[in-house]
């Protein structure tokens, strides 16, 4: 991402840390409930409960800093601070997962956010 | 171009809740006009330099790839077909709704992601690589500028 004004590079990255804790709770405490193995009554087969999926954003070059975060809010109707953590991550670490949940969810938010011209990409955690 | 005072003047501004003003100028206008309708008639080619509209959500899973772009290819398209087809009938106008600014937002973001690409914008702070990318380069930062403006108008 660029940032068009320069002053919004200036903002602390010691927050970095902190938003992948408040960011991860809810995938975390997912992850470690979803992958239990189930029989299939009709074939008796035994299938793996869908693990939840995780969207996410990766660092480009060209979106401005700016209208990640804007898109955020917009999308997932985080909050400005949230939503600012989040870009900051993607900014500095590369990526950041920006929402989570069945395959049909994070596929439709991957859709969403390219819709916006974002570099969304979804993964099973 | 006149910088200077203007530069600092919100080119969109908020009238109410629904309603923002448009302080383009004719050039600024001309040039988002040109660059609409070139993008509209790359979106339906295979341009390597609209890979960034379309990125691939599954790695280098490609039979789940392939599958995505079924579903929601035409989708991602077609929409971008109507937003310039929308942004072509107000780009002269004073006045434009938030869903209105919106769709220009998404599509100046659109221009830039296309341009940049073709500029092969790779990191912060890339410099034009030679006289003929020139123009071009201010047409890539220019853009910046308007949505940056527009972005703030939005979020305000």
């Amino acid at each position: 991402m660029t940032a068009q004004r320069p002053n919004v590079l200036t903002e602390t990255t010691s927050s970095l840390s902190t938003s992948l804790v408040a960011m991860r709770p809810s995938i975390l405490s997912m992850a470690s409930t979803a992958p239990m193995e189930v029989m299939d009554p009709t074939t008796g087969d035994q299938v793996e409960e869908e693990l939840p999926w995780v969207v996410l954003v990766w660092n480009d070059p060209i979106n401005l800093m700016s209208y990640v975060t804007h898109v955020f809010q917009k999308l997932f109707g985080y909050s400005r601070e949230k939503a600012e953590h989040l870009m900051h991550q993607v900014h500095f670490e590369g990526k950041a997962a920006v929402s989570s949940g069945t395959r049909a969810e994070a596929e439709r938010d991957v859709f969403r956010l390219h819709e916006h011209g974002l570099w969304a990409t979804m993964q099973q955690d | 171009m006149a910088f200077g005072r203007s530069r600092f003047k919100p080119l969109f501004t908020r009238v109410d809740q629904d309603s923002f003003s448009v302080n383009l100028s004719d050039g600024q206008r001309d040039l988002i006009a040109g660059l609409i309708e070139q993008l509209d008639q790359m979106l339906d080619t295979q341009s390597p330099a609209l890979r960034r509209l379309f990125p691939e959500p599954y790695g280098d899973d490609a039979e789940r790839n392939a599958g995505y772009s079924v579903l929601a290819g035409a989708e991602l398209i077609e929409s971008r077909h109507a937003r310039v087809e929308l942004m072509r009938s107000q780009i002269r106008a004073e006045k434009l709704s938030a869903a209105d600014l919106d769709t220009w937002m998404r599509t100046l973001n659109d221009l830039r992601l296309v341009i940049g690409t073709v500029l092969d914008i790779s990191d912060d702070g890339t410099e034009p690589g030679d006289d003929s990318e020139l123009e071009l380069f201010h047409v890539y930062e220019h853009l910046g500028f308007i949505l940056e403006h527009v972005v703030e108008a939005l979020m305000e």
